[in-house]
């Protein structure tokens, strides 16, 4: 019944999913900018590596040192040269010599020296004695001598220059060891950067590590994401499966039961046909028999499947009135003990005295629920007890529930077939079961109907001792009423004149019949056309009585139903105002809908039983006329009736109120009171029933007001009801659930009429 | 087809006799002289030049910044490969010379591939001894950082008296 439950897991888990996909994420872009930070940090480290580099090559103080160095070499060759002029005078070399020496000197004066050798007061000193030396030496060595060198010059010269000797010396090894500090200085600054760089690269690692941590996680969440759709996929390819299935099994069902519908139609044909080629043979009582429970196995086969149909359509409506509940589990045990005791079975009922006595339920449906449960237990037990349990429990949320438990001790179930029970088309038995009863819908109708209820059906089982099957629906009390019967049968005034616009010539001798028997009289005919000429006729020729109603199929060839009672309120009055009832066998659709749109006043479905007859046109005319001699039909009617509207109508009088009326009016205004009552409630019907045509749920809606307030001061709970819902759910319901709302509203207030006049209310 | 006619072609400067022209004596002191593999030779083995003949050579002028001076200085002379060409070098590597013994090797590709000169002027003044003259092998340093290196500031052989090719 239930298609396979959607995997689940992969909703709870995907919110989850993707807080961890923005977490990584989060942790992605944060490494990412670290590593980026990192790479800039080198990339600066870097940039003042070069730049300090680049300083080093610019400045070249390595160089320079090593050009002053030869300063002195200059020096000491120069002082060779000129202690060789003294000796051996007028060599060039010495002119030479002195010039290279003097270039090397002027390298001292030069920016760049000056800033190598930050000259103390020493050097400052040297530099000056070196000067002065030059200056001297100018005067015979420059570029403008004086005049030439003599030996005592030269001598003179030499022990100037010999003076020199130590200062010079002290001053190249001052600027060795200023080199040797800066080197030292920068070593330590490329050793510092090294250092940071070394850092830094450590830190480079450690990021790409986490880096690839976190895209090796984010590979995995991938991956595993991956294998979770890979599950949906294949949950969802079991799915379909098991969907391909369960329309497999519908087939199966569809097929099966065309077969098991033919076989009691079969049977029914072939005893009618006896009947009609021998119809004084004795047996014929015991063919037409035979033929009846052909007729009732189809009719329980084809509500089942109705039921199910509108269940599914979900176009059935629950209808709770108040119910006495002991009287309901009564019925349903009584219907079922002829068939208990014929098995040996003792079918006992075990009612918890403390429920209340009248609840507020549907009674056609939990009797529908009940029975089957127990139809069932009786099927599948050869010996021992069946009870049905009634009693109250709590539910997790403390909401009363009214539960009953039917238990048997029959075969039994293991859990499989416990599982499969309550699916649509399946049976618990071998196929050769079927031949006995039900559709095998049975359990599927219940537990939807249990449902729809607002409770549930559930079967509990154990192989060889037995099954319990515990069926509950909330517990609405409702108010004790001694005024609860159905409205009791009495006769009519008179014969109606009902025309029956039908197709099929059975089903139009069927309808001839039945009301025939119920002491009206029928005329016939084949489809809508020809009904609204037998009308017009019939309104023509004032020798016979009108027509009181026209029961009107709803498909028929050359016009339909519809469009008949179109044409027909299209008619002047009184032929235009004549009551037309539309008779269908659609479950599904808008039939219904169209039927009320197009001014037919009432639908009910087909075939159409006595009862249901009957209380049709309870409703319409009052009580119908008895037909002489004839105690009720024979059980056209299944044990539990489904036509929907022939649920209990309890609570229809509340004699306290009725009691508190009479003293207030006297008992000569009560009639009065009530008849001003009814004009106004059924006038509120057909104003109703304009405001459905118009789709006017606002006006619906104040109709039903009027009439729930005044209803429910005269002591008319069911009408008031009916009208109350009517009232909160116009503008809520669907356009085929408010006709039916509609539908029901009316039938309360006929059946509330008739037990007025019943009670001597009305004049 | 194209390439095998260029081959020969490429080929014939080598074997082309030497340009008839030979170097002329020198008429003032000589300033460089060039020995070792060097086929233009007018005194003994070695091609000789005066300030006059280094003059008469293609001259070439730029500033750059050296390590000798604080300002950018302007150098004009002679390229050395012109210098080398004049004396019909034919060696790959130089040794230069300088009036103090200093020495330093220098590829003769340095020549061929950077504009170096034998520079005579600086800042269009002869250069005198005292003033690292009279000649000053100098690299275009401000036109390439990949020369300001200790390397070439080493090849830049001031007071140049000789070059052997080798």
């Amino acid at each position: 019944m239930t298609p396979p439950a959607p995997p689940a897991l992969s909703v709870a888990t995907r919110p989850a999913n993707d807080a961890g996909a923005m977490r990584l994420s989060v942790w992605f872009s944060i490494t990412g900018l670290l590593l980026l930070a990192t790479l800039l940090a080198a990339a600066f480290v870097q940039a003042r590596q070069y730049t300090l580099l680049n300083l080093t090559v610019q400045h070249q103080d390595d160089y320079l040192a090593l050009n002053l160095y030869q300063v002195e070499i200059e020096y000491l060759r120069l002082r060779e040269q000129l202690r060789k002029e003294v000796d051996a005078p007028g060599s060039p070399a010495l002119q030479l010599r002195y010039d290279i020496f003097v270039s090397r000197v002027a390298l001292m004066h030069s920016d760049r020296a000056q800033r190598l050798l930050t000259y103390g007061e020493d050097a400052e000193a040297v530099m000056q004695t070196v000067d002065s030396f030059v200056r001297r030496a100018d005067l015979y060595l420059g570029s403008d001598p004086r005049g030439p060198l003599s030996p005592q010059a030269a001598a003179a010269l030499l022990s100037a220059l010999e003076t020199l000797d130590g200062p010079i010396h002290q001053l190249m090894l001052e600027a060795s060891h200023r080199v040797a500090g800066r080197v030292t200085e920068r070593q330590a600054q490329v050793r510092h950067h090294n250092r940071i760089g070394l850092a830094l690269t450590a830190f480079l690692l450690a990021a790409v590590l986490l880096f690839a941590g976190i895209a090796l996680r984010q590979m995995r969440s991938l991956e595993e994401r991956r294998r979770r759709q890979a599950e949906l996929a294949d949950q969802l390819r079991d799915a379909r499966i098991e969907a391909e299935a369960a329309n497999d099994a519908k087939s199966e069902f569809l097929a099966d039961m065309s077969h098991e519908l033919r076989t009691p139609l079969h049977g029914l044909l072939g005893m009618l046909s006896l009947v009609k080629d021998s119809p004084r043979d004795p047996r014929a009582t015991d063919w037409l028999g035979a033929a009846d429970d052909s007729a009732q196995h189809l009719q329980r086969l084809i509500d089942d499947i109705i039921d199910l149909s509108k269940l599914e359509a979900g176009t059935l409506t629950l209808l709770p009135a108040p119910v006495d509940l002991a009287t309901l589990l009564r019925e349903v045990l009584a219907l079922l003990q002829p068939l208990a005791a014929a098995k040996g079975l003792s079918l006992r009922l075990d009612s918890d005295p403390a429920l209340p006595a009248r609840v507020q339920i549907d009674a056609t449906r939990v009797r529908q629920v009940l029975y089957n449960l127990l139809a069932n237990a009786i099927k599948f037990s050869e010996a021992g007890a069946i009870v049905l349990r009634a009693r109250q429990r709590i539910d997790a949320d403390g909401v009363p529930l009214l539960a009953f438990d039917v238990s048997d001790t029959g075969i039994g179930m293991d859990g499989d077939t416990v599982l499969r029970l309550f699916r649509r088309f399946s049976r618990a038995d071998d196929p050769r079961a079927r031949r006995q009863d039900g559709s095998g819908l049975g359990l599927a109708i219940s537990r939807k109907l249990a449902r729809l209820m607002g409770g549930d059906l559930q079967a509990q089982s154990t192989p060889g001792a037995g099954s319990v099957f515990s069926f509950w629906c909330p517990l609405r009390p409702a108010a004790e009423s001694p005024l609860t019967q159905a409205p009791a049968l009495a006769t009519a005034a008179r014969a109606l004149q009902v025309l029956v616009a039908e197709d099929h010539p059975v089903n139009q001798r069927y309808m001839a019949a039945l009301l025939a028997r119920l002491g009206h009289h029928a005329t016939v005919v084949d489809n809508g056309l020809e009904a609204l000429q037998t009308l017009q006729a019939r309104a023509a020729g004032a020798a016979v009585p009108a027509f009181d109603l026209v029961l009107m199929d709803v498909h028929m060839p050359v016009m339909d139903g519809v469009d008949a009672a179109a044409a027909l309120r299209a008619l002047p009055p009184p032929i235009g105002q004549v009551c037309v009832v539309a008779l269908t066998a659609d479950v599904y659709g808008d039939t219904r809908e169209r039927c009320l749109a197009a001014g037919i006043d009432e639908v009910a479905s087909k075939p159409m039983s006595s009862v249901a007859l009957r209380a049709l046109l309870e409703r319409r005319f009052g009580n119908p006329v008895a037909a002489p001699g004839t105690p009720g039909l024979p059980a056209l009617d299944s044990p539990a009736d489904r036509s929907g509207h022939s649920g209990e109508l309890p609570g229809l009088l509340d004699t306290a109120t009725l009691h508190t009326v009479r003293d207030l009016m006297g008992p000569a205004g009560v009639p009065t009171l009530y008849g001003g009552f009814f004009a106004q409630a059924e006038d509120a019907a057909r104003r109703m029933r304009d405001a459905l045509r118009d789709a006017d749920t606002e006006a619906l809606r104040r109709c039903a007001h009027t009439v729930k307030g005044a209803a429910l001061n005269l002591g008319l709970p069911a009408l008031a009801q009916a009208a109350s819902r009517l009232n909160r759910e116009a503008g809520t319901l669907a356009a085929p659930h408010l006709a039916l709302a509609v539908q029901r509203y009316e039938e309360i207030t006929a059946a509330t009429r008739t037990l007025c006049e019943g009670e001597g209310l009305l004049p | 087809m194209q390439r095998r006619k260029l081959l020969p072609l490429a080929a014939l400067p080598w074997l082309a006799p030497w340009p008839a022209w030979a170097l002329e004596a020198p008429e003032g002191p000589v300033v460089l002289s060039l020995n070792g593999r060097v086929r233009q030779t007018n005194r003994g083995a070695s091609a000789v030049f005066d300030m006059a003949m280094l003059e008469r050579l293609p001259q070439l002028s730029y500033a750059t910044r050296t390590p000798w001076y604080a300002r950018p200085r302007k150098f004009t002379g002679p390229l050395l490969r012109d210098v080398l060409a004049a004396a019909g070098s034919h060696g790959e590597q130089l040794r230069a010379m300088a009036l103090n013994d200093y020495r330093v090797e220098i590829p003769v590709a340095d020549a061929q591939r950077h504009d170096v000169l034998v520079a005579r002027l600086l800042d269009d003044k002869p250069m005198p001894v005292r003033d690292k003259g009279p000649l000053f092998i100098i690299y275009p340093f401000d036109q390439n950082a990949s020369l300001r290196s200790a390397l070439y500031y080493s090849r830049c052989a001031w007071q140049l008296k000789a070059i052997e090719v080798q």
